[in-house]
Formats: structure tokens, sequence, C-alpha cells
């Protein structure tokens, strides 16, 4: 296969070896990494991907992203929140956001966000936003 | 198979794990970027730190002391529905006009034994804690 055979048996071995480790230390670190940081073990405080993508869709007002990316309720419930994203003022700009930090406890996982924005007429909002994770999904927004 | 040879096979497998993590930690993009600008952090506010500590030493005289009535239900919504707080953990407080949010994460359990974490964040005026959400 791939001309391998062609080579000698020590080198052959060796390259089999080296794309196995190479398998193995990229597949590995990709599941640990990914375990670690939805079950809490460490007690991570890193912003969680899923927390950021979370709020730049509320930010954003992407109603299909915060479906997918929030609490798996059943389809009345997420035709709700798609209203609620809709009929919020559209000319909502956010100015800041900042990740303040978080803390986990076991699949448990808190965000918290600083959001300045200014609304219409030029009024102007600074608001905490705390959201609840469990293993790595949004599911309380406050 | 001579001890040479197994050392060889030994050593590419262990360089290409190396190589596999290395990979790993180029290819991992992690959190996307932020789109919007960020404030930067300021230090724990006195007076936030002064509630924190009351909470955690559970002492309901120092937390009446410090805040009015309107910001201990504030904070009594907040943090249901902890009952027995273990732990509170500073997070982060940004400023901006004056405006200071300062965060945390209380850990601890509910009436029903469960351990949960809940986040709020304490929103200052000056030195004067006006509002928990």
């Amino acid at each position: 296969m791939f001309g391998l055979n062609r080579l000698p048996p020590l080198v052959r071995t060796a390259t089999m070896m080296l794309l196995l480790g190479g398998l193995v230390g990229y597949v590995g670190t990709a599941f640990t990494t990914t375990f670690v940081a939805d079950s809490g073990i460490l007690g991570n405080s890193g912003e969680s991907n899923a927390a950021h993508k979370y709020m730049l869709a509320l930010l954003q007002r992407q109603s299909e992203s915060l479906s997918q990316l929030g609490p798996s309720g059943d389809v009345v419930s997420r035709a709700l929140q798609q209203q609620n994203v809709s009929q919020q003022p559209q000319d909502v700009k956010p100015l800041t956001v900042t990740y303040l930090g978080g803390a986990s406890s076991g699949r448990v996982s808190v965000q918290i966000y600083a959001v300045e924005i200014q609304a219409s007429g030029g009024q102007y909002q600074f608001l905490p936003f705390s959201l609840t994770l469990i293993g790595g999904r949004v599911q309380r927004v406050e | 198979m001579s001890s040479a040879r197994a050392a060889v096979i030994l050593a590419t497998f262990l360089g290409g794990l190396v190589l596999g993590v290395a990979a790993y930690a180029i290819t991992d993009k992690g959190v996307d970027a932020n789109p919007y600008a960020s404030l930067p952090k300021v230090a724990e506010p006195a007076a936030a730190a002064d509630v924190a500590r009351a909470l955690e030493n559970d002492d309901p005289k120092a937390l009446s002391d410090q805040l009015d009535m309107t910001v201990l239900q504030q904070l009594q919504t907040a943090i249901d529905p902890l009952l027995d707080i273990r732990s509170i953990k500073f997070v982060g407080a940004v400023e901006k006009n004056g405006r200071v949010l300062a965060a945390y994460v209380a850990g601890g359990r509910t009436s029903d034994g469960t351990d949960i974490v809940r986040g709020f964040v304490l929103r200052l005026t000056g030195d004067q804690i006006v509002g928990v959400n």
C-alpha cells in the first residue's frame, strides 16, 4: 500500500509507527481537551467557545444559531425564542463585549460577560450576562 | 527483534505522538475572535469584596450592614437556589464612566443537596453597590 512494500522493513515499520503516533497524538489531544473542557474536571475558567458563540448570536439576533447553541427545547419553545429574538429592536448596537470570567463544577459551567449597548435614541446600557452551560451547551441566560 | 530496532520503533512512535499533539495545537483555533472591542479589566472593588466575604463566611449581619433591602432581594434572586454557599470566586470586573460590574461565581448546595454553581454580578457606582444581576 502506498508503495510501502518497496521500503526496507525497518523504515516501513518506523513510518507506520510515526503515522500511528501522529494519529494517536492528534485524536487523543482533541478528545482530551474537549472532554476536560466539557466535564469541568479541572475547574477550567477559560472562555468556552459555546458561550462565546451564543453571546455573539444573541447580540447579532441570529435566532437560528441561538436555537442550535441553546437548550434543546420542544419545537414551540424554539419558535417562541425565534419570535422573541426577531421582535427585539433592530437598531441596538453592541459597543463592547468583555468576557469577565467563569468557573465550573462538574459538567456545569458559568461564564459571565459585560456588554455595552447603544440602543435607539442614543440610549446607553452597560449590562452583565451570566450564561450557565451544562455539558458545553448553554442552558440559562440571565 | 534487536533492542536497537525496538528503540527506533518506539522513538518514531513517540515522535509521531509529539507531532500529532503539536499539529492539534497549531490547527485548533480555540475561541473565535471577538468582533467587538473589549473593556480592560479592573481590580476587585473593596465594597464588592466585602460582600463576597460576608457570603462566604455565612455572615448575615455583615450583609445587612453593607446592602439595602432592594439590593439584598436582588442578591437573593441572583443566587437562588443556592442554600449553602461553600465558595465564592471573583472572576473579573470592568469599569465604564464610574460604573463597575464585578462578577462572581458562587458554589454550594441547594436544599436537596445538589452541588451547583451560580454566577452573579454586583453593580457599583463609585464605592456603592447599587444592584445585583
